[in-house]
């Protein structure tokens, strides 16, 4: 091979082998092993059978499963737009030269410290419906006197779990946003003011355009996030009320828990499949490595 | 001027609407875990400080709350320190070394870690109980390793391609081995990049769930946020004030810890997301 010596060769693959091991014994073989497993009829305590596709149309004939591409879709739809504009607010905020600045960018961290499966449990509490936070502000702010039903109505959970999970994620966002706002050249927002553009058409015609790489990449990324959602809605609702709110996720691991490993992987497969496509397109759009080569 | 005036108050109420937003489900977490009673918002309810919450999760050893910040801790520090010696390995390789297809590992690498947890647990599951690892720490340590070693070699990456090469020409010629430049040439300068590193993996493993949901069944091996997420009371009503103040004692330590290091793991995070 030209360019390569064997000395090299062989240091750059003992340096690379621990990085290789660890990563296919734990996640590529056990992703393999998930699309196999998702051929056969794997029951526990029954004997376990190659079934070919029969996992796969199960799936496409129940409503369950229906419902829960449904409903997970329908939560990137509507988190993921949101997360991303308040991400944008939060990000030039954080970029304005202000004596708030310091304690703004401490603040921000804050929801993204935090684990999920902890601020979910927190959001619990603040959507109870005899003491919890958000009846209290509800009464206060004169909406109504009646409190709300957070969790255990359909469009309540909906909602209480988009809101808990903008809480958590808009931080990463906003500091994605962040880098690619600051990478802007001051002189081209002064310039653009001396023509006499306002305040809108610097950011409309500067900052977005400007920005737009580092808004594909917070995009995808809170995409695939979004798409596997697990953590909150298991401490939130588990999928309630009546399924309602049962992620892909959830809906798979429903199926492990009661020893229906085949069907299981099955739902998995599906979700990888569109994570999968989706980090090419990252991949693409990101047009990473460049330097590298 | 118009303008300023028009700014300065978009301004000041937006950054007024994020510190409440980020700020006010946390101190209600901690005001939760300070309050005698969990009714303190409700029309009859009041506000009265007590620290019962704090001394009933630190000394009644049935809620096994201790047990679980252990295992947290013992947990995340070895995923962290493993996984930056493996990343900073393959981060050397990367940058430094000639070969063919390192390019596509690192592709590679990348597209794991979009991986849904989902498609990987009933393997896992399988795999451990086939070696009796169920509920050890090495059941969750070797899994998060692999988990958190995308970000941190991309970070680290970034980090070593900085590092001009010529301190490497000038280590071989004097006749360090590759290892010993590893350690001793670019471990010391690239060592900001290590710490938060370091800082993000142990967060990321500190944080993570769905592995140890599934792969730890008591308090052996059980971590904070399946602890606090399956935290139930023993008399049917759940015991808020306790699960609000195993909360706070939990994150806060973090928080603290973010606070400190917030410059590097703003970087860190941009490093891995977007390139260098």
């Amino acid at each position: 091979m030209k360019g390569y010596n064997r000395k090299e060769i062989k240091e750059s693959s003992l340096f690379l082998l621990p990085l290789l091991l660890f990563v296919s014994a734990f996640i590529l073989i056990p992703v393999i092993g998930t699309m196999i497993d998702s051929t056969f009829l794997d029951v526990a305590f029954l004997k376990k059978r190659f079934s070919g596709l029969d996992n796969y149309r199960w799936m496409i004939r129940s409503p369950g499963f229906w419902q829960s591409v449904r409903f997970t879709l329908l939560f990137v739809m509507v988190s993921v737009p949101l997360e991303m504009i308040l991400g944008l607010i939060f990000a030039l905020l954080l970029n304005e030269p202000t004596p708030a600045r310091g304690i703004l960018r401490a603040s921000v961290l804050v929801p993204w410290a935090i684990p999920a499966a902890v601020s979910a449990r927190t959001w619990e509490l603040i959507y109870n419906y005899n003491y919890g936070l958000a009846n209290f502000v509800w009464r206060k702010l004169g909406f109504s006197a009646e409190p709300i039903n957070w969790l255990g109505s359909e469009f309540g959970a909906f909602a209480s779990l988009v809101i808990a999970d903008t809480w958590k994620t808009t931080p990463f966002v906003a500091i994605i946003l962040l880098a690619g706002i600051s990478a802007i050249p001051g002189e081209l927002h002064s310039q653009a003011k001396v023509d006499g553009a306002s305040l809108f058409q610097r950011f409309a015609k500067i900052t977005l355009p400007l920005i737009k790489p580092a808004l594909m990449v917070a995009l995808i990324f809170r995409t695939i996030d979004a798409l596997r959602i697990f953590d909150i809605i298991y401490v939130l609702t588990r999928g309630g009320p009546g399924g309602a709110t049962t992620s892909l996720s959830l809906y798979g691991y429903n199926y492990f828990l009661i020893g229906d490993f085949g069907y299981g992987s099955a739902v998995s497969a599906v979700l990888f499949g569109v994570a999968l496509m989706l980090s090419i397109a990252y991949m693409k759009i990101g047009r990473f490595g460049e330097e590298l080569k | 001027m118009r303008e300023r005036k028009i700014k300065l108050v978009l301004v000041l109420t937006g950054s007024i609407f994020m510190l409440l937003f980020c700020l006010a489900p946390f101190l209600y977490m901690i005001s939760a875990s300070l309050s005698s009673n969990q009714y303190f918002l409700s029309t009859q309810g009041f506000f009265e400080i007590t620290l019962e919450n704090y001394r009933a999760i630190l000394t009644a050893p049935s809620l096994h709350f201790i047990d679980y910040l252990r295992n947290s801790l013992i947990v995340s520090s070895a995923t962290a320190v493993l996984t930056i010696f493996v990343a900073s390995l393959a981060a050397y390789c990367v940058t430094r070394l000639a070969m063919p297809g390192k390019i596509f590992i690192l592709f590679s690498v990348l597209a794991v870690s979009m991986f849904p947890q989902i498609s990987l647990i009933s393997y896992l599951f399988k795999f451990m109980a086939g070696l009796g690892w169920v509920n050890t720490y090495a059941a969750l340590i070797l899994p998060y390793i692999a988990w958190t070693l995308p970000l941190s070699l991309w970070i680290l990456v970034s980090y070593f391609m900085q590092i001009p090469q010529d301190l490497d020409k000038a280590a071989l010629i004097d006749g360090c081995s590759r290892w010993q430049i590893l350690r001793k040439v670019i471990f010391p300068v690239a060592a900001p990049g290590i710490i938060s590193t370091t800082l993000l993996a142990f967060i990321f493993a500190f944080n993570e769930f769905m592995f140890a949901l599934m792969l730890t069944t008591d308090y052996h091996a059980r971590t904070i946020p399946v602890g606090i997420a399956l935290f139930q009371g023993l008399h049917g009503q759940t015991p808020w004030g306790n699960i609000m103040a195993a909360s706070t004692f939990s994150t806060l330590p973090l928080v603290i810890l973010t606070l400190v290091f917030q410059r590097r793991i703003i970087q860190g995070l941009t490093r891995g997301a977007l390139k260098g």
